[in-house]
């Protein structure tokens, strides 16, 4: 018998109900954090603009040993290049641009049309006409086309301020005196791909991140949109970086753009504040948005709550059997390509939905209550025994 | 079991690797070398751990890596030492709470009577 702090006794009846002990591979031991070195140097993470010399770049560039090696080689061939080879610029009548069919693609009037949107179009964005010109003084455009089209249709409208003739109205050329018509093939290819260092998902991410940051220019939501996506990774030490650059090494940091930017807000808060949590001493493994992407919102659709307890026991889960997210990876990974070949008697293609299912078939098997959506569960259903088997020798 | 093992090059050099079976891959080496070469350190335990112990290495101590041209090796720097190397590895192990031990010191294939 109990008295309570008011001495009124209380009869003590034992438990009737098990008390659920977790087990041990569910449970995450705490990392020591070191200080991230990203924190100071986040490429994002700039509010003024900076500009350098092209002498800056120059040596750069001439302190490389890929640099280096391509001078060799001209000292090599003894090549000098002349500079009537180098491209000129003149004000040229649309009028007098023809367009060689057998060059350029055939106009595309839908992509014309969407350039021309009054929404978007901005003159100041057009960009030189590249053309060859021949020794008759003809300008053969090599690239260029619908800029020229859309401008001159614009004009033809009567949307250019002042101009009524769109065939008299001059307009910037670079070109290239030839009749090389194999050079002007060349040239298109040039132009439009086969020699065009594209911009990366990254690149472009952090055009957009500028724009807001730097130029505190706000005036597109997609924009700003963006911004606020990498505001919240970054507010978890979550970074995105270049692919394959030396800050790639560092915690926190991701490079697959194209997954992050398919998130919302939510998902993007709740997988890096998940890695900080417990994965801060690892860059961020590419699985990680797959997985809480598909978690967000198989568990919403089931109208399951994703608990905080859940969450840890997982990280647990991975801790105890993987050490981080990305041994995880290569181990489902391998599960599924053995998988693949038992059941469908061919070499099968990765699926990123493996990863969440994996991390889901082992919670159970590892003796997880929590309750899980169904769908989680159901695919890949047997993949759970084609996981490493001293693996499986550690579950309850 | 699995392994995680430290290496020592005939010169010296201080390299890292993981192996099923240590006795095969420490002859490999040998016979590469043209003499016996030692694991100092032999770290036993599950396969998952003892390849992310080996991914962090090559990730944590990237700036340590030795280079053949662009090859990226599985050796380190020559400024760098066994100790050095141990003590990443036991530190890491300690700190990620990984399921590795030491189970062989200065190894090599002709004490191995398994």
């Amino acid at each position: 018998m109990q008295k309570t702090a008011m001495g009124l006794a209380l009869s003590v009846t034992p438990p009737t109900t098990m008390v659920y002990q977790l087990p041990a591979q569910l449970i995450y031991q705490s990392v020591p954090r070191n200080p991230n070195p990203m924190v100071h140097i986040n490429p994002l993470n700039k509010r003024q603009g900076k500009t350098v010399t092209l002498a800056d770049r120059v040596q750069d560039l001439q302190n490389t040993a890929v640099w280096k090696k391509t001078i060799r080689q001209w000292g090599e061939t003894a090549k000098l290049f002349d500079q009537l080879r180098i491209s000129q610029v003149a004000m040229v009548p649309l009028g007098d641009i023809l367009i060689d069919e057998d060059i350029q693609r055939p106009l595309d009037e839908k992509w014309a049309s969407l350039i021309a949107r009054p929404a978007q179009f901005d003159p100041a964005h057009l960009q030189v006409l590249r053309c060859i010109k021949r020794s008759d003084g003809k300008f053969i455009s090599t690239d260029g086309q619908h800029t020229a089209a859309v401008l001159a249709a614009l004009i033809d409208s009567g949307l250019l301020v002042g101009v009524t003739n769109w065939r008299l109205f001059e307009f910037p050329v670079q070109y290239i005196l030839t009749d090389d018509l194999a050079f002007a093939r060349r040239s298109f290819s040039l132009l439009n791909g086969k020699g065009k260092k594209k911009q990366s998902a990254y690149q472009m991410l952090r055009n957009t991140v500028y724009i807001v940051r730097i130029d505190g220019n706000t005036s597109d939501p997609e924009e700003v949109a963006a911004e606020q996506r990498v505001a919240i990774a970054e507010s978890n030490q979550c970074f995105p970086v270049e692919e394959n650059s030396t800050l790639s090494q560092y915690p926190g940091t991701f490079t697959n753009i194209a997954t992050f930017e398919s998130m919302n807000n939510a998902e993007i808060q709740l997988a890096t504040a998940w890695h900080n949590q417990y994965f801060h001493r690892d860059p961020v493994h590419v699985s990680l948005f797959f997985m809480f992407k598909d978690f967000c919102r198989e568990f919403e659709a089931a109208k399951i709550p994703f608990t905080q307890q859940l969450q840890e026991q997982l990280a647990g889960l991975i801790q105890n059997l993987f050490v981080d997210l990305s041994q995880f990876s290569s181990s489902v990974k391998e599960a599924h390509r053995i998988w693949h070949m038992k059941r469908y008697g061919y070499k099968g293609v990765w699926n990123d939905d493996a990863y969440g299912c994996g991390l889901m078939h082992l919670y159970k098997r590892f003796g997880g209550q929590e309750k899980l959506p169904p769908t989680l569960l159901d695919r890949f259903d047997d993949l759970i025994a084609f996981f490493d088997k001293d693996l499986l020798e550690l579950a309850p | 079991m699995y392994h995680l093992y430290l290496v020592k090059g005939v010169g010296g050099r201080i390299g890292f690797g993981i192996a099923t079976n240590v006795k095969d891959r420490n002859k490999h080496y040998s016979s590469h070398s043209g003499d016996i070469v030692t694991f100092p350190v032999i770290y036993g335990g599950i396969r998952s751990h003892a390849k992310a112990i080996e991914k962090i290495i090559k990730n944590e101590l990237a700036d340590c890596i030795w280079y053949v041209d662009d090859w990226k090796t599985e050796w380190l720097d020559k400024k760098y030492d066994e100790t050095f190397l141990e003590n990443f590895v036991t530190k890491t192990i300690e700190e990620r709470h990984c399921k590795l031990k030491i189970i062989h010191r200065n190894y090599n294939f002709t004490l191995d009577n398994s």
